[in-house]
């Protein structure tokens, strides 16, 4: 059996009094896609955010590695390797491409291994590496989702979170962005936490998949499983 | 200035060490004038000053320039020293002169405190006046209450500023934007009621006797006569002034360029991209609230120590806010800028005391022009370089 990257175990959520997540638990083996289903306000960004730290939840645990991150807080955690790319929190539009790749690389202080991983970044997104000197606020819609992943994945983290890439973007961009993303995984062998609306798309590249409603897991299980089921038939709940 | 197309016309010749010092030199030559002259050519040099910037600033020659004096660096910071060690013995004859430029490089001081929050980490800290009277009174209770000596008042000062701004900034911490500014705000106006109702403290009188620094037996404010020249009391005072105030730019400009200023830039701009990528947000954040602080009370230490008197009016809400438009007007987040707009400000308002009652108005109608003109500043931030000078922090990489 294969070595689970990321295990959490009933993890419940409030925003106030507002329950968002109830009983959740998920694992994604280590080299696998695993993708979250859901609607809008199904709590999928929550979970993200709590497997990020950034809000706490009040039981249950997560286990990165086999290893507790339960008490660290946000940026110990993406020291450990866990990183986002989020489209709701992008890039930082003041600044250019290259300082933002560079900010994403903030842990790494060689500056020989930071060139080699910017290398290999634009080998993998030849887009970016015409923008270089661009600042990020004038990037189009698709370039600004290529450049969150590029600068999440500059880190080689254990765990990469994708909340929504194809957000707002064009389905040209929609089809480029997936491609990227199951390069990463097969090529970097990278894990990846993606979480989707769009469910077609998202379950034609994962190996495994939640489907989350009102802050609950309904449903798991492998892409054909889930394509079946009512859930995603139903575009409307999908 | 790759991206920008065509490059910007600059004379050859400026492209040279000799380049440097002449500009160098005119600097120097207009800063003496604008601080030095009359009422009337100040102000039309100050002005003049002003539009030229501007111009330069928008054929972007201003980077250029920035970027000769990287270039010949050695030349630049040279020849700047040279005149920095110049500039007060020609304001040997002059007391009053020499006093505003005292006061233009302690206002710089706190400039640079506050930029550290409000320019690059964008957090509106309306107490930067609160700030110098924790250093000022700090250095004032030492020396004229426990008669200690004035160095080590001094370094007390450094501390109990450095702790305030500790204290004072974990609560505010919890706080963001315009909720920031109001709980500074508040601090910053209790600061001066606690001081007028506490009678050790002198209440509204202050207090005065303040110990002037001191090297040995060699007082720092006091009338020297060297060759036969009676030098003004404030020319030693200047000198350490400058001195400090030099200190303090290397210490900020390293921090810009450092990946702490970065940081700081990012939080700026989007704090929850900041934590994601992996920005410890509470600890950058005290840091700028401490380095600010203590810059500050430095600055109102070396206020209270040269004036030998320290009241609650000094660091009072508008001497704030005439701070926070040092920095929005010289140019946030830019270290020479903030400087700049300390110099233009604290001169204005100095030679304006000429319009006695309608100093204010003159004072704000200047403000309101800059601002509608350039609200980014005089010399606006730059694009900064990144390098990499910090060794800790490696993330452990799984490599399986």
């Amino acid at each position: 059996m294969t070595q689970k990257t990321l295990e959490i175990s009933n993890i419940s959520t409030r925003y106030g009094q507002i329950p968002m997540l109830m009983n959740v638990s998920l694992e994604i083996r280590k080299g696998h896609i695993a993708c979250v289903l859901g609607a809008n306000g199904a709590g999928k960004t929550t979970l993200l955010k709590t497997i990020l730290g950034m809000v706490k939840a009040d039981t249950g645990s997560i286990k990165l590695n086999g290893e507790s991150i339960d008490h660290l807080p946000t940026h110990k955690r993406v020291e450990k390797g866990i990183a986002m790319a989020a489209a709701a929190f992008g890039t930082l539009h003041k600044m250019t491409v290259e300082k933002n790749l560079k900010m994403g690389a903030y842990y790494i202080n060689d500056n020989k291994l930071l060139n080699e991983r910017l290398e290999q970044v634009y080998q993998s997104f030849p887009i970016l590496k015409e923008r270089l000197n661009q600042k990020a606020g004038t990037l189009s819609g698709g370039e600004r989702t290529m450049l969150t992943i590029a600068r999440a994945v500059i880190n080689k983290p254990t765990l990469l979170m994708l909340d929504e890439p194809s957000l707002g973007l064009a389905p040209i961009m929609v089809e480029e962005v997936f491609r990227v993303i199951k390069k990463l995984n097969e090529k970097d062998n990278m894990t990846i936490l993606l979480v989707e609306q769009n469910a077609q798309k998202a379950l034609d590249v994962s190996h495994y998949g939640y489907v989350i409603q009102k802050g609950q897991i309904v449903f798991k299980g492998e892409p054909d499983e889930l394509r079946s089921s009512e859930y995603v038939e139903n575009p409307v709940a999908g | 200035m790759k991206d920008q197309g065509t490059k910007p016309s600059i004379p050859n010749f400026l492209y040279s060490a000799l380049g440097v010092l002449m500009i160098n030199l005119i600097i120097f030559v207009l800063l003496y004038v604008i601080i030095a002259a009359e009422f009337a050519v100040s102000m039309i040099t100050l002005l003049c000053t002003i539009l030229v910037m501007l111009y330069l600033d928008k054929k972007g020659l201003i980077n250029e320039i920035f970027s000769i004096f990287i270039k010949y660096k050695r030349t630049a910071l040279i020849s700047t020293v040279v005149l920095a060690l110049i500039f007060p013995l020609m304001l040997a004859d002059k007391r009053y002169i020499a006093h505003i430029a005292i006061i233009v490089t302690v206002y710089g001081m706190a400039a640079l405190g506050l930029n550290f929050q409000m320019g690059s980490t964008n957090m509106v800290n309306f107490a930067p006046a609160a700030f110098m009277g924790i250093g000022a009174y700090s250095i004032a209770v030492l020396t004229a209450k426990f008669g200690m000596s004035s160095w080590v008042a001094l370094a007390i000062a450094i501390l109990t500023s450095g702790l305030m701004g500790l204290l004072i900034g974990i609560p505010t911490l919890r706080t963001k934007d315009y909720y920031l500014s109001l709980v500074t705000m508040a601090l910053q106006l209790a600061f001066t009621m606690v001081l007028f109702n506490i009678p050790y403290l002198g209440g509204p009188n202050g207090i005065s006797g303040v110990k002037p620094l001191s090297i040995g037996e060699f007082s720092l404010v006091k009338s020297y006569t060297v060759f036969g020249v009676k030098i003004a009391p404030q020319i030693p005072y200047l000198y350490l002034c400058i001195l400090i105030l030099a200190l303090f730019i290397y210490i900020a400009m390293r921090i810009y360029i450092s990946r702490i200023g970065l940081s700081l830039n990012t939080i700026a701009q989007d704090e929850v991209a900041a934590n994601c990528l992996g920005i410890n947000i509470a600890a950058r954040k005290l840091f700028a609230f401490v380095i600010g602080a203590i810059f500050c009370g430095v600055a109102g230490a070396l206020y209270g120590s040269y004036t030998s008197y320290v009241g609650p009016d000094d660091f009072g809400f508008p001497k704030s806010l005439m701070i926070i438009c040092m920095v929005i007007l010289g140019g946030m987040d830019n270290v020479v800028g903030v400087v700049t707009g300390a110099f233009i400000l604290t001169v204005i308002t100095e030679k304006l005391r000429v319009f006695s009652d309608f100093q204010q108005l003159v004072y704000g109608l200047i403000l309101l022009t800059v601002l509608i003109v350039r609200p980014a500043g005089l010399i606006p931030k730059r694009v900064r370089n990144y390098c990499m000078v910090f060794k800790k922090n490696i993330v452990k990489h799984t490599q399986d």
